[in-house]
């Protein structure tokens, strides 16, 4: 098994803290692990971008970075920022789309329309079929969404399975100390949500 | 042990476990985070190395000189336009070489990911004579870290750690010590200025001489340690693949989808001075080489040189022939690009091959990439243009220089208002479109001279960062003094190095100031310049400042305004906040000044709107809100207002 996973968005969604969940909780099962965020203006409002590989072959070589159309999975939390990324996934591969927009001002002030999430969607199905549309999101999202990952994912790859309910939520207990039910809670609404998912593909 | 760490921290932990006694650097992106881990290290550990943020990367250079001179281990780090920085020094002191082990760590930006030109630091290096370690991964950054104080001291020259973004800031296990390993060495530093001065045509050309052959013991040095893999397939068709540093794990995996069996290959972690013998070695069953490394065609230009010495009239492939970029960071594309055409490049070249050279049966990365890119719908394409935080003072600073253009009759589009590195050129961006040029740390002030001395008639306005203006910014200011240009410098002072995660300088508050330093005085130093027409602001108060603003461009002379506020990021992860504001949804009309002025990213549009004919409010997220209030400053119709926080 050998899956990589972009995740795109904008700072202030808690891409990182995604990320770091996602790949931790890997590297704790034994997987080779490698990430990167590329988050030099998260703190601005600016774009930020994970990248993950994992894989179940400790001898297996590759790089940090994930080229174009190598992505196997592509988790995109805001829908101008996932537009800009579709040319990472690769054909066939799965997507998780999240109904978040975040308008600039300067589109706000020009009244200049903004891509809608059909208008994603509608982008996305041209180039797969799993596609996961997270329409109706809570708070605080990348929990949310970690919930709707950890449903999906072991449908999306058998090698993925070691993502259960039960351990991320152990995982979380044990990483997130702030706000901790709140964000199970939430993680919760994620997992039913993503399981809901899955009987419609 | 193992840990999960990034690549700059690896350089950290790869030092600690060398036994550095000094580090020092400044910060700039990708680099940052190995200083400031060795900084967390040095705060929390006892014994521990002496760690320093300097004020510019030429001073941390020379601290870590003066420590290596006297025989004690020291680590400078910094990202390539640093390099630049501290050009003067570094060119001068590899003449004279060093005692202690002295390891530079730059990072650069292949893609720039981070801002700043693409620079390629290993050229940098030639041109310095300094040797170049090119690690692959953070694993290895850990490794070569340790093994660079060796080189160093081994062959008595400062040794340059490269590596790039995509090595920098990935996070992978790394095998390591972690812990720290004083050598408790006596610092001797010995009289000899044949050595340590440049006083003098016999002691620059013997240094010269000296030089060239340290250089020389490098290249013997590095032979033993098999830093420098090639294996060879056995098989006569004569293809060499050559991969340089970062980018070996990226054909390593593009190779795991070839069949290349046949493939002999040589990986570069040692990229100057090149290994003359083993590069003599390849050329000796090598017909085809494709050189792959990113940025500039470094190690290509190396063979191409041998290649040529020893006559050896094969072909090489790579960026001089045009098939590879120089420009960009490399994908999986490009490098099957090189691959593809490695394979068929020969089949066409030689008649002799009997077997068949590389196939591509497997798969195709080549094609395979080609099918992903399809054209991304262009029109549904959006950018987020960066911008100040909630809360930034600098947007207050930014707003009252714009405010103040329009009271006086002038405006942004015919004010040159000089920008510099930092934060503090976001305001170029919308809503402000207030800097119109970004060049290097310090260049805002000497630019504006310039601007002023070729007779532009508004008044010229440098605005610049509290750590960029001691970084570089003091003397283009004194000059500015000395020489009487009439000039507007405002320093934006919001007592960090932000824009590259908040790290102490001079400026910063003496309770954030590392044991036994102390903070220095900004305003303290422009007096001291000279400079009579001065005033401290606080961006908060638009009135105050748009009024400070107006004065100072109605004197003559250089004039020098403060503006000073705490980052609202660092306050925010000390204080709880107190006040927020809140837009009254019955009293906006949504005529949006708010956002058009501020550009706030705390605004945004909602659906509550009765009163507005567009059904549509401006409301605050109470959660980005920090109180500064700029937006209540620009509302005609009372609808901002503020809330108390309890607790």
């Amino acid at each position: 098994m050998f899956q990589s996973i972009v995740m795109t968005g904008l700072g202030g969604q808690g891409i990182i803290t995604l990320a770091n969940l996602i790949s931790e909780y890997a590297s704790e099962n034994g997987l080779k692990v490698s990430l990167f965020n590329a988050k030099g203006m998260a703190q601005r409002g600016g774009r930020v971008t994970s990248e993950i590989r994992l894989s179940d072959d400790p001898e297996l070589d590759f790089g940090a970075r994930i080229s174009a159309g190598k992505a196997d999975i592509l988790i995109g939390m805001e829908i101008g920022e996932t537009i800009n990324s579709l040319s990472f996934l690769k054909e066939g591969g799965a997507v998780i789309l999240l109904n978040y927009a975040y308008i600039p001002t300067t589109m706000v002030l020009k009244k200049e329309p903004y891509p809608s999430f059909e208008q994603l969607t509608e982008l996305y199905s041209g180039k797969t079929k799993e596609l996961f549309a997270v329409k109706e999101p809570k708070h605080p999202y990348n929990m949310f969404l970690l919930g709707v990952f950890t449903a999906v994912a072991p449908a999306i790859d058998a090698g993925l399975s070691f993502y259960s309910k039960q351990s991320v939520e152990e995982g979380i207990a044990k990483k997130l100390k702030r706000g901790l039910e709140e964000n199970l809670q939430t993680f919760n609404g994620g997992y039913a949500y993503g399981q809901s998912l899955l009987q419609h593909v | 042990m193992k840990r999960s760490i990034i690549g700059n921290q690896a350089v950290a932990y790869g030092a600690l476990a060398a036994g550095v006694d000094v580090a020092s650097g400044y910060p700039g992106t990708p680099s940052s985070e190995a200083l400031t881990e060795l900084l967390h290290f040095s705060q929390n550990n006892n014994p521990s190395p002496y760690v320093e943020w300097s004020v510019n990367e030429k001073v941390a250079f020379e601290i870590a000189t003066g420590a290596a001179w006297a025989g004690k281990r020291a680590l400078v780090t910094m990202k390539m336009s640093g390099a630049n920085v501290a050009a003067d020094s570094i060119l001068s002191v590899a003449y004279s070489g060093t005692k202690g082990g002295l390891v530079l760590y730059i990072a650069d930006d292949p893609g720039v990911e981070a801002g700043m030109p693409e620079q390629d630091t290993r050229l940098f290096a030639q041109w310095a004579g300094l040797p170049v370690l090119e690690p692959a991964d953070p694993g290895r950054v850990y490794e070569l870290t340790r093994y660079a104080f060796e080189l160093s001291e081994k062959c008595e020259l400062p040794v340059i750690l490269r590596s790039v973004t995509s090595v920098a800031h990935a996070k992978q296990e790394v095998e390591g010590e972690y812990t720290y390993k004083p050598l408790g060495r006596k610092p001797e530093f010995e009289k000899n200025i044949f050595r340590y001065t440049k006083a003098g045509s016999a002691i620059c050309i013997a240094q010269h001489e000296a030089l060239l052959d340290r250089l020389a013991v490098v290249e013997r040095t590095v032979r033993d340690t098999g830093i420098n893999m090639m294996v060879e397939s056995g098989d006569r068709n004569g293809l060499f693949l050559v991969a340089a540093g970062a980018l070996i794990p990226y054909v390593r995996e593009a190779l795991s989808s070839w069949d290349h069996q046949n493939l002999s290959t040589l990986f570069l972690e040692s990229v100057y001075p090149l290994d003359k013998e083993l590069a003599g070695k390849m050329f000796e069953a090598a017909e085809t080489i494709l050189v792959l490394e990113e940025l500039e065609p470094f190690v290509e230009m190396q063979l191409r040189s041998e290649a040529s010495r020893l006559g050896w009239n094969g072909s090489i492939l790579g960026k001089l022939d045009g098939l590879l970029p120089r420009v960009g960071k490399y994908s999986q594309e490009v490098i099957g690009r090189g691959l593809k055409t490695l394979a068929s490049g020969m089949a066409g070249h030689s008649a002799a091959t009997s077997r068949p050279v590389v196939s591509s049966e497997r798969s195709d990365p080549g094609n395979e990439e080609s099918a992903a890119e399809q054209p991304v719908a262009a029109e549904l394409s959006v950018k987020h243009p960066i911008t100040f935080c909630a809360g930034c003072p600098h947007r207050g600073t930014f707003l009252a220089v714009n405010r103040a253009l329009k009271k006086i009759g002038l405006n942004q589009d015919n004010t040159v208002v000089t920008g510099d590195i930092g934060c503090t050129i976001l305001g170029m961006n919308p809503p402000f479109h207030t800097c119109w040029t970004e060049v290097s740390m310090g260049s805002s002030i000497g630019l504006a001279q310039g601007f002023y001395w070729a007779g532009i008639e508004n008044p010229v306005i440098a605005t610049i960062g509290d750590s960029t203006f001691f970084h570089a910014g003091i003397p283009p200011l004194v000059n500015a003094v000395q020489h009487g240009a009439n000039l507007l410098v405002i320093i934006l002072d919001n007592g960090w190095t932000s824009m590259t995660g908040f790290q102490v300088n001079p400026g910063t508050s003496e309770q954030f100031q590392a044991k036994g330093a102390r903070r220095v005085d900004i305003e303290g130093i422009v007096r001291g310049m000279g400079v009579e027409n001065l005033q401290v602001i606080g961006p908060f108060d638009q009135e105050q400042s748009i009024e400070a603003i107006i004065k100072a461009l109605q004197q003559e002379g250089v004039k020098v305004i403060i503006s000073q506020a705490e980052c609202a990021l660092t306050v925010a992860r000390r204080e709880k906040r107190t006040l927020i504001y809140q837009i009254d949804s019955q009293k906006c009309t949504f005529c949006r000044s708010c956002l058009r002025e501020t550009g706030c990213p705390a605004l945004y549009v909602t659906a509550n709107g009765k009163k507005s004919k567009h059904g549509q409010v401006m409301a605050i997220d109470p959660q980005a809100c920090t109180g500064c209030g700029l937006c209540y400053t620009c509302c005609k119709f009372d609808a901002i207002h503020e809330q108390k926080l309890g607790g």
